[in-house]
């Protein structure tokens, strides 16, 4: 079965190179036939490659240990939901996960696209058929995940036991589907640059697309940072680690694009600019991925198998050169003549908060390869850790959340003095009473401080955004409060789901700014009846708990928890022992509230003198973050969510209209 | 045109708001990272500076005293020569073993390296593995 699905494999690679070849051909010579022979090759490439992911799942669930993969990555004991899991969870297998998504995808839009943009559809098809190709050359080539061992194993290894984590099982492919997703877009931008249809069209037809992947992307990061805060044990959720930047710069980049492309769609603006994003954010998920494979820079996240650089190296340079050439090639034709007349307008906010967002992203780009580039330079290796992150990266996000305030609501073209008092005199009125009730409650002078009182702001244009539409509702049709707010925001989802989307952004804010400004930190050793004083808490180290199953023993200490006097809780934090592999795992235990996270690590423990060493945190707002993850999902789904005026458009014209924003 | 000139302006201050957050943010953030070769080569020349240093931990160099969290090792090749202690105090990290590769940071203080941090991986699979505290 196994060598089935290495030649589904092998066939799979022949089909996307056969389907690009023939695409480009057969748009080059109008040749219809050519064009759907090269739609068919990619429709069996989706194929070939299901089936072998199938068969690789199929091994995986049947505990074949006479594969190296299987046997590398799962166990006969592994539970059945993390044996799904080992498909992604080891470099060989993930690969293949990759082409999987990556070819659905393109099925998906090929039959997306059946009937329209079929002047675009063979450069998509080939586009995103070399992209596969790339994938599963390496699949076919380099690690073969169907590879025998001369000798069966009797046993797997077993998936790392950090990994066994409900938030792993859903990280990985949340962020490969957003990875993966941004090559959609970026096929439809290639497309557009050879053909020379460079309006609007491929932008309307990608925009959900960008969306998606924006949103999984998006998803993907807080999903790490979560697994990272549950189950790595030092008390934060993100380290600023290459792996984390890895999946944060197209983020980042993918939220700028977001932006601009609004304006291109309401000014004709920015077209070079939206090219370059776009290709921006593909590039940096291929260079993510290398990041992750090729070991080039150390991280605390460990690699091996690094023969894999040279070749992501090689294609990212190749999608470099070629859409930066097609760019350059379509120069004359895509410099717009829209200009910007004032500073005090919606489209220079937009084009400054694209200028911040692409910054952190550069940002987080030279703190990342900067060893790399240092041993160049200068012949050694420096590093720069998360330090550096913080104190660049705060100021600008502080400056991004007041731009997320007056994009939304500043005045086209040229905001006079009445439209200024008009959008900002509530919101900034509430700024300035948050600020001012938080200089009296004691918050000190600080980028925490400015976040809160920003927060605010921005919170009181989007309420404000809200009443309004509302209202004018309410005076026009004469509906009733809550059925007028629900009209309109169905009416314009875009637009208000983008607003959700910020209430979430607005709460991750809050929460990142509290919890890495006002976090306590308390490190004791303990002997049973010790009382450990944490911020507000007490905790009373009582004694030791141990068990044992087959799969592991654990170790907990277990402590009260009181409150001014009033036990409040029982916090277990634990050591596991996994048998195998043999390794001690940290178990945090977190008694989470909306105000603030007590978050308890078992540091060691000394059998001889019964002594325990905790690490306690309390971390004020965190939870504010993963609210924020859930706003900004809803806010999506509003936003993608096809209006009736969409709908109706794309029943009788097959293409759809934007929704005015 | 005016307009445009006014725009690039802005866009050229908030490039060099960027550039200069970068370099100040390097100046003062900013250690070297040594693999054990270089770490034995370099040791005169940076004692007393901030570094991080990547290296595999000694096979029988381990003692470590849960009741006080003091830990000392030997960092060494990976065969075991070039061999340097390294005191640590704190929590011990979860993956921390005979033979791991370890990068720890901190400073040479001649005859023992004092770590702040010791970070640890597991060279057998690629995906992530954090201890210590990156903090």
């Amino acid at each position: 079965m196994t060598d089935l699905g290495r030649l589904a494999v092998c066939l799979a690679l022949v089909c996307a190179a056969f389907s690009a070849g023939t695409s480009i051909l057969g748009a080059l010579r109008r040749r219809a036939d050519l064009v759907r022979s090269g739609t068919h090759a990619a429709y069996a490439c989706f194929a070939l490659v299901a089936l072998a992911t199938g068969l690789l799942l199929r091994a995986l669930l049947a505990r074949d240990f006479s594969l190296e993969y299987v046997a590398a990555y799962s166990s006969s004991t592994l539970p059945t939901n993390y044996t799904v899991a080992s498909l992604w969870g080891g470099q060989k297998g993930s690969l293949l996960f990759w082409a999987f998504v990556l070819t659905l995808f393109s099925t998906l839009v090929q039959w997306q696209n059946r009937d329209r943009n079929r002047d675009l559809m063979p450069y998509v098809t080939a586009t995103m058929m070399v992209i596969a190709a790339f994938f599963l050359s390496l699949v076919t080539f380099i690690t073969d995940p169907f590879e025998r061992l001369a000798q069966p194993a009797v046993e797997g290894a077993d998936l790392n036991p950090l990994l066994q984590n409900y938030w792993m099982m859903i990280h990985p492919p949340s962020l490969y589907t957003g990875y993966v997703s941004a090559s959609v877009p970026f096929a439809f931008a290639i497309a557009a640059l050879a053909t020379g249809r460079l309006g609007d069209q491929w932008i309307r037809t990608t925009r959900r697309w960008a969306l998606f992947s924006w949103f999984f992307l998006s998803l993907g990061n807080l999903f790490g940072a979560m697994w990272a805060y549950e189950v790595l044990g030092w008390g934060g959720y993100w380290a600023w680690d290459p792996v984390e930047n890895a999946a944060f710069m197209p983020w980042l980049v993918s939220t700028a694009y977001l932006h601009s492309v609004m304006i291109q769609e309401k000014k004709d603006m920015l077209r070079v600019w939206n090219m370059v994003l776009v290709l921006l954010v593909f590039s940096l998920t291929i260079f993510g991925t290398f990041l992750t494979r090729s070991g080039v820079i150390s991280s605390v996240h460990s690699f091996t198998q690094s023969g894999l650089g040279p070749f992501f190296i090689w294609f990212l340079l190749a999608v470099i050169l070629v859409s930066g050439g097609l760019i350059v090639y379509r120069l004359p034709e895509l410099r717009t003549s829209g200009t910007i007349e004032s500073f005090l307008s919606r489209e220079a906010a937009f084009l400054f908060n694209n200028l911040i967002l692409v910054g952190i992203a550069f940002a987080v780009f030279w703190g990342t390869v900067f060893p790399v580039i240092s041993e160049w330079v200068r012949g050694v290796k420096i590093t720069v850790g998360p330090p550096f992150f913080n104190r660049v990266n705060a100021p600008l996000g502080v400056v991004l959340l007041f731009l997320m305030g007056v994009g939304p609501v500043i005045a086209w073209r040229r905001a006079t003095p009445h439209n200024l008092w008009r959008a900002f005199a509530f919101p900034v009125g509430s700024g300035v009473a948050a600020w001012c009730a938080l200089l009296v409650a004691g918050v000190p002078f600080s980028l925490a401080q400015a976040t809160f009182a920003l927060s605010v702001f921005v919170l009181g244009t989007i309420a404000q955004e809200f009443w309004r539409g509302m209202r004018a509702r309410q005076a026009m049709l004469k509906e009733r409060a809550p059925q007028a707010l629900a009209r309109v925001i169905g009416k314009n989802r875009r637009r208000y789901g983008g607003y959700v989307v910020h209430v979430g952004i607005v709460s991750i804010f809050v929460g990142i700014a509290a919890s890495s400004a006002f976090r306590i930190e308390v490190q004791q050793t303990m002997k049973p009846g010790d009382v450990a004083t944490v911020g507000r808490y007490a905790l009373r180290y009582d004694r030791i708990e141990t068990s044992e199953d087959g799969h592991m023993s654990s170790l907990a200490a277990v402590l009260d928890v009181s409150l001014g006097g009033q036990q409040i809780a029982v916090l277990k934090p634990e050591k596991r022992f996994y048998k195998k592999p043999q390794q001690p795992t940290t178990e945090v235990a977190n008694r989470s509230t909306l105000r603030e996270d007590l978050y308890v690590v078992l540091g060691s423990y000394d059998p001889k003198s019964q002594l325990v060493t905790i690490l306690a945190y309390v971390n004020p707002l965190v939870v504010w973050i993963w609210i924020g993850g859930l706003v900004l999902a809803m806010g999506t789904a509003i936003a993608v969510w096809p209006g009736p005026a969409e709908r109706r458009a794309e029943v009788t014209s097959g293409a759809f209209e934007a929704e005015r924003a | 045109m005016l307009n445009r000139r006014r725009f690039v302006v802005g866009a050229v201050l908030i490039a060099a708001a960027v550039s200069y957050l970068v370099y100040a943010g390097v100046r003062s953030t900013a250690v070297y990272y040594f693999e054990m070769d270089e770490f034995l080569g370099a040791r005169t020349a940076h004692a007393g500076e901030d570094m991080r240093v990547k290296g595999w931990v000694r096979a029988g160099t381990i003692q470590w005293d849960p009741a006080t969290n003091k830990l000392r090792f030997e960092i060494a090749r990976k065969d075991g020569s070039g061999a340097v202690p390294v005191d640590f105090q704190g929590i011990l990290p979860d993956m921390f073993a005979e033979g791991r590769e370890v990068v720890v940071e901190g400073r040479d203080e001649g005859t023992v390296f004092r770590a702040r941090q010791v970070m640890t991986s597991c060279p057998s699979k690629y995906e992530a593995e954090k201890t210590g505290d990156p903090a």
